[in-house]
């Protein structure tokens, strides 16, 4: 039995805050053998990027290792001293961050960080190259990664490539550097799920191409499920299991693995919920609608855009990056005016200070002002439509309660909340103005998938207490599967497909449709199986290549 | 997108008070700072009483007493006229506390105020305010102060002036830059959604999240504002002689370079010391706020 | 997409116009609000009336004030900057005289400042928390705390103490016998003329005051490299170069430093500004014969044209300071140069 590459043993982690010491890791131990792919799975808090960290040698200076050890390559890292352990950085593995924008320099080229990786990786193996040799083997990787104007990319700036391009770059500098072992923290989240997918398959080939170990941190189980050989699932510091990945995704032995694993949202088989659909009158109509910004050659963001809300349905927009639904959102809460075309209201004027439309924004952490407590975020809706003190104290507690939030909350920062519970502020603050149609800007975008799940159940409760109306904006498929009962998608300004959620999943018409629901990491092969086909040609045709700008 | 996953709560369970206080206390800048700081203010307060000479800051003259070097009876020996030295610099120090109250007490709040209002409404107002200020931030401050005061009368109000009229420009810049960055915040538009005016917008949502900007700035600036004022009068353009001013003493100390060199060192170490103490604690609130500036 | 960059420097010099036009107007009615009669301080008290107001009429101090700007600007393109009433020459000669002698100390501490500052930046970063860097940081904290008049005495002061015979007034030994050169930069002309031994000389009068002048630079610039260094060493990119192999020298050496350059050159922009301001006080106490002590005494002495060209020099030095720091960091930094295309 060959001596693993990576061997984590009994790991224990405590950081020191303010005077406080807390546990963060116990015990936690894994390997990780050559040529193996290993996720590391786990939500906020799980402490899977510790952990990551630790085998880096990232940890913070408030962080103490009390205990275990950590073997990379047959040798106690731990032990090392510091001169050692920063060199093994170069050797040991190489490194894929989440934000591949900030994985560059900014103000070099791609081409002199290509070439300087090289020109070391050859010195390290003994060769001796030229600067027109390298080029030349430079191009062929960038090549490989899907890259073919490479002269451009080894020209340009981080700054002007997009990130499916940076994300593959990062790849070409593994190919060029060879590591024994590929660390990957969550690669692909800062990009749209099309383009994840790509880099996730060229991920794959890599690895198998060139035997590399690899150990990915995510907190996707689809994304597991697609790329990894044995899985350790994380929680609050433990590891709660081990095991082959599909042991784990299809049997799960622990009971947290079993909840994450239904927290999920299925994107087919039966599982899935289908909402109900309304019967009533639409209550926004929308027809021709285009925004241009800038102004001569301006940018087209919608085009023609024909679309109707019913009244106290939840109608889902879905699209990636530039598809144009946040500002089709955007126009419908009268933020922005429509560069031509008819957006009809049917529904009486609000009172003074309330609006018909409120939204709930994607990050809780920038939605709400760090500076100001839930209680006075929440009295300025409530001053404006003109309540005073003692009903204003009311419908405060009246609105915690609605969200499910204890009243002690009301004098709490933004700072002592979790995201979970930030966006439940956020939702009652939307709320406090008795609107009739809530926005909602990929509400659990930035939560974990358990608390998703939460906030999507909290919301369902509301549309029913309070009659309301929801349009929901995201990329997020699986989601919007079991909580719109409409969906529309976008590409490129424009309206591809629309209809019931359950018609359009079961046969999407469009290619672009069915390229999307493609790309989503879905968590078991059944579903796998259930998902649309979409040739080549017409994945040419329609997705946004993330080998061009 | 990336960084939204980790919204780990920071230290729940701790007031944003504890946390500031721990911070504050453990940064050896802002505690040495303040100690400082704290000496001068007591000093500078209490100076009629706390000085053996007081009635030397007028027009004392006591020829016995001149050029001398410094003893038990005068800390800081005497000056041309027989004057305490160290009486007339902490008299001095006053002088440079309340010249750091008058310029900074006018130029932040008005600095403040057209720098938030230039960053949230945008559009001409914008382009108005932030046109004005750079054309006043061309201009190299000292010579415009020179400038100035030469235009009035040289006492400490008028020195006041000139300055201000200069400073606030510097603020306004910074926080034009702040408030426009925070003006594009989701918080901004929501509180907007939510019905609140814009002077609302302006002082209850935006300005709280200036503050520690604002902070480290104004503690910065004043050690710049009694350097520069130091420096003006020591040009000549100050307060009339015979009210004691650091910055004239040592102009008047000059001319009997390097014989009676306390007539020079003594004051100017009097400017050091309290310039040390502005700089290190804004040093120290800067690392206690984390902030860029 | 890119701005062309013809088109970004285009822009620039219409700003920096603005910029002048403006504080131009400023200057110019600043200087003429001044309360006592120019005219009549030039002449003094024993001159009759008729001779105060025949100088008025000859200074065009009888016209409208925007008449008098638009005058003095069309007779400023021409390069007449008016007649000095104190030096009696017109005030074009007095700057030709004194400004390259500013000009040339200016430079000289500025090269000094980077020369010191960066190194002792990027060494106090790396040595971070160890002795070198707390030495490195009271040293920087001393540059900046130090009030600059106090600092150009002390050094006078101890020169003339430990280091007999090193000059410390003026900008040149006139037993040398120089008459000065085509630039007015006695490093240049010195060189030029192959005298050396004047070049030497001029060099020691150099030392102590761009020293002092340089102090508080070297203070502001030392603490933000050595900030923007830390801060960079934390990013991502470090981490991942570093995973891919580059030694630790090539990474602090090639990348960070160029990153890490960008925040001292933006402060040294305005840094310029106290720069200037100092010039004032290191040339009076130096004696040095710049234009900022031909400044200093024309608006003690109320002397109109001298003053409105000095500080309009003094503006234009700092914009023009600005402007090339500005090309500097757009030609470092790429982002920069970006426009928009939403």
């Amino acid at each position: 039995m060959t001596e693993p590459l990576l061997k984590v043993e009994d790991l224990n982690v405590t950081f020191t805050n303010y005077g406080r010491t807390r546990q963060v890791l116990r015990d936690v131990a894994f390997t990780v053998a050559a040529g193996e792919r290993v996720a590391l799975i786990g939500e906020t808090g799980s402490g899977k990027s510790v952990t990551a960290k630790a085998v880096i040698g990232t940890l913070p200076k408030n962080a103490a290792i009390t205990s275990g050890a950590i073997v990379i390559d047959g040798r106690d890292v731990l032990s090392m001293p510091r001169r050692e352990r920063e060199a093994l950085k170069g050797t040991a593995f190489s490194l894929i961050m989440q934000d591949p924008l900030s994985s560059f320099n900014p103000v070099f080229k791609i081409g002199t960080h290509l070439d300087d990786v090289m020109r070391f990786a050859d010195k390290r193996d003994g060769i001796n190259s030229s600067k027109a040799e390298r080029r030349n083997r430079i191009a062929a990787v960038l090549r490989r990664v899907q890259l073919a104007d490479t002269e451009r990319v080894m020209n340009a700036y981080p700054s002007e490539l997009s990130g499916g391009m940076r994300q593959r770059v990062l790849i070409g500098l593994a190919l060029l550097h060879q590591p024994k072992l590929l660390i990957a923290d969550e690669p692909g989240t800062a990009l749209d799920v099309t383009t994840q997918d790509e880099i996730l398959n060229l991920i794959n080939q890599l690895v198998a191409e060139e035997n590399m170990a690899l150990l990915m941190i995510t907190h996707n189980l689809g994304v597991v499920r697609k790329v990894a050989d044995r899985v350790v699932v994380m929680h609050h510091g433990d590891i709660v299991e081990t095991g082959p990945c599909t042991q784990i995704l299809h049997s799960p032995a622990e009971d947290y693995t079993r909840s994450l694993l239904d927290a999920v949202p299925p994107l087919y088989g039966p599982r899935v919920t289908d909402l109900e659909q309304s019967t009533r009158q639409p209550i926004i109509t929308i027809e021709g609608l285009n925004k241009i910004y800038g102004r001569r050659n301006g940018y087209h963001a919608v085009r023609d855009v024909n679309l109707t809300l019913k009244q106290g349905e939840v109608f889902g927009l879905a699209g990636e990056s530039g598809s144009g639904k946040t500002s089709v959102a955007r126009m419908i809460m009268g933020l922005s005016r429509p560069t031509s075309g008819n957006l009809v209201i049917d529904a009486p004027a609000p009172a003074r200070g309330k609006r018909l439309t409120q939204i709930v924004y994607q990050n809780p952490g920038t939605s709400l002002n760090p500076k100001r407590t839930v209680k006075q975020t929440l009295a300025l809706p409530l001053k404006s439509i003109g309540m005073d003190g003692p009903a204003r104290e009311n419908r405060m507690q009246e609105l915690m309660g609605l969200v499910r939030l204890p009243q002690s909350y009301l004098g709490k920062y933004p700072h002592e909340l979790s995201g979970g519970q930030k966006q439940r502020v956020a939702i009652a603050r939307a709320l406090a103005a008795e609107p009739k149609i809530l926005i909602l800007d990929e509400p659990t975008a930035a939560l974990d998938v358990s608390v998703q799940k939460t906030v999507i159940d909290l919301l369902l409760q509301l549309r029913e207490e309070l009659g309301l109306t929801y349009l929901m904006i995201s990329h997020d498929l699986s989601l919007m599967r079991n909580f719109c009962s409409r969906i529309a998608i976008m590409l490129r300004g424009e309206i591809v497909e629309e209809g019931v959620t359950s018609a359009v999943f079961a046969e999407p018409a469009h290619p672009y449709t069915r390229a999307l629901i493609a790309a989503i990491p879905v968590v078991t092969d059944e579903e796998e199986h259930l998902k649309p086909t979409v040739t080549e040609e017409e994945r040419m045709r329609f997705l946004v290549k993330s080998t061009d700008l | 997108m990336a960084d939204m996953k980790m919204l780990e709560p920071t230290d729940r369970g701790l007031s944003a008070g504890y946390m500031m206080w721990y911070r504050f206390s453990r940064n050896p800048a802002a505690v040495i700072g303040s100690l400082i700081l704290l000496s001068v203010l007591i000093l500078a307060v209490f100076a009629p009483w706390l000085t053996p000479y007081p009635k030397h800051i007028g027009a004392v003259v006591d020829f016995r007493a001149r050029h001398m070097p410094p003893d038990l009876e005068h800390w800081f020996g005497t000056d041309k006229a027989g004057r305490d030295i160290f009486s007339r610099t902490i008299f001095g120090l006053r002088v440079s506390l309340l010249l750091v109250i008058g310029v900074l007490g006018i130029s932040v709040p008005v600095g403040t105020v057209l720098g938030l209002i230039a960053g949230y409404f945008g559009g001409w107002t914008e382009k108005l305010i932030s046109g004005l200020t750079n054309v006043m931030l061309a201009m190299p401050p000292l010579v415009m102060a020179l400038a100035v005061s030469n235009l009035l009368e040289p006492t400490l109000t008028n020195a006041m002036i000139a300055i201000t009229l200069l400073w606030w420009t510097w603020h306004a810049r910074l926080i034009y830059s702040v408030s426009k960055s925070i003006a594009s915040e989701d918080y901004i538009e929501a509180a907007r959604l939510a019905g609140a005016g814009p002077l609302h917008i302006l002082f209850r949502e935006i300005l709280p999240n200036c503050v520690s900007v604002i902070s480290v700035k104004t503690t910065l600036d004043a050690a710049f504002v009694i350097l520069f004022g130091a420096t003006l009068s020591f040009l000549g353009f100050g307060v009339k002689p015979p009210t004691p001013d650091l910055g004239s003493m040592v102009a008047d100390g000059r001319q009997f370079m390097p014989d009676f060199w306390w007539e020079v060192l003594c004051p100017g170490a009097a400017v050091l010391y309290v310039t040390l103490g502005f700089n290190l604690l804004g040093d120290g609130l800067r690392d206690m706020f984390d902030v860029e500036s | 997409m890119q701005q062309h960059p013809l088109i970004a420097i285009l822009n620039r010099l219409g700003t920096f116009a603005l910029v002048m036009i403006a504080l131009s107007i400023m200057i110019f009615v600043l200087a003429r609000v001044v309360p006592g009669d120019p005219a009549r301080m030039a002449l003094g008290p024993a001159a009759t009336q008729e001779q105060v107001d025949a100088l008025r009429g000859q200074m065009g101090l009888d016209k409208p004030l925007a008449v008098q700007y638009l005058d003095y600007i069309g007779k400023a393109l021409h390069g007449d900057l008016g007649f000095s009433l104190v030096s009696q020459r017109p005030v074009t000669t007095d700057l030709a005289q004194t400004v390259p002698a500013t000009v040339e100390l200016v430079l000289v501490s500025v090269i000094f400042m980077f020369l010191v500052a960066i190194p002792l930046g990027v060494i106090t970063a790396h040595y971070r928390d160890r002795p070198l860097d707390h030495i490195g940081r009271i040293l920087s904290l001393t540059g900046v705390t130090i009030p600059s008049f106090l600092f150009a005495i002390t050094l006078q002061l101890l020169a003339a103490r430990f280091l007999s015979g090193w000059p410390i007034i003026g900008r040149l030994d006139h037993s040398l016998g120089w008459h000065g050169g085509p630039t007015g930069f006695i490093l240049i002309d010195g060189m030029l003329a192959g005298r050396f031994d004047v070049v030497l000389d001029a060099l020691k009068h150099l030392a102590l005051p761009a020293f002092a002048l340089s102090m508080a630079g070297i203070g502001q610039i030392t603490r933000i490299t050595r900030s923007s260094m830390i801060e960079n060493q934390r990013k991502d990119h470090v981490l991942t170069l570093q995973s891919f192999g580059l030694p630790e020298r090539v990474i602090i050496f090639r990348y960070l430093l160029k990153l890490s350059s960008i925040a001292p050159l933006t402060i040294m922009g305005l840094e310029f500004a106290s720069l200037i301001g100092n010039a004032f006080v290191i040339e009076m106490v130096f004696a040095w014969g710049g234009f900022a002590s031909y400044g200093l005494n024309a608006i003690l002495q109320k002397d109109l044209n001298a003053v409105t060209a000095v500080v309009l020099v003094a503006g234009l030095f700092f914009i023009v300071a600005n402007l090339i720091v500005d090309v500097l960091i757009s030609i470092i930094d790429p982002r920069l140069r970006r426009k928009e295309a939403r």
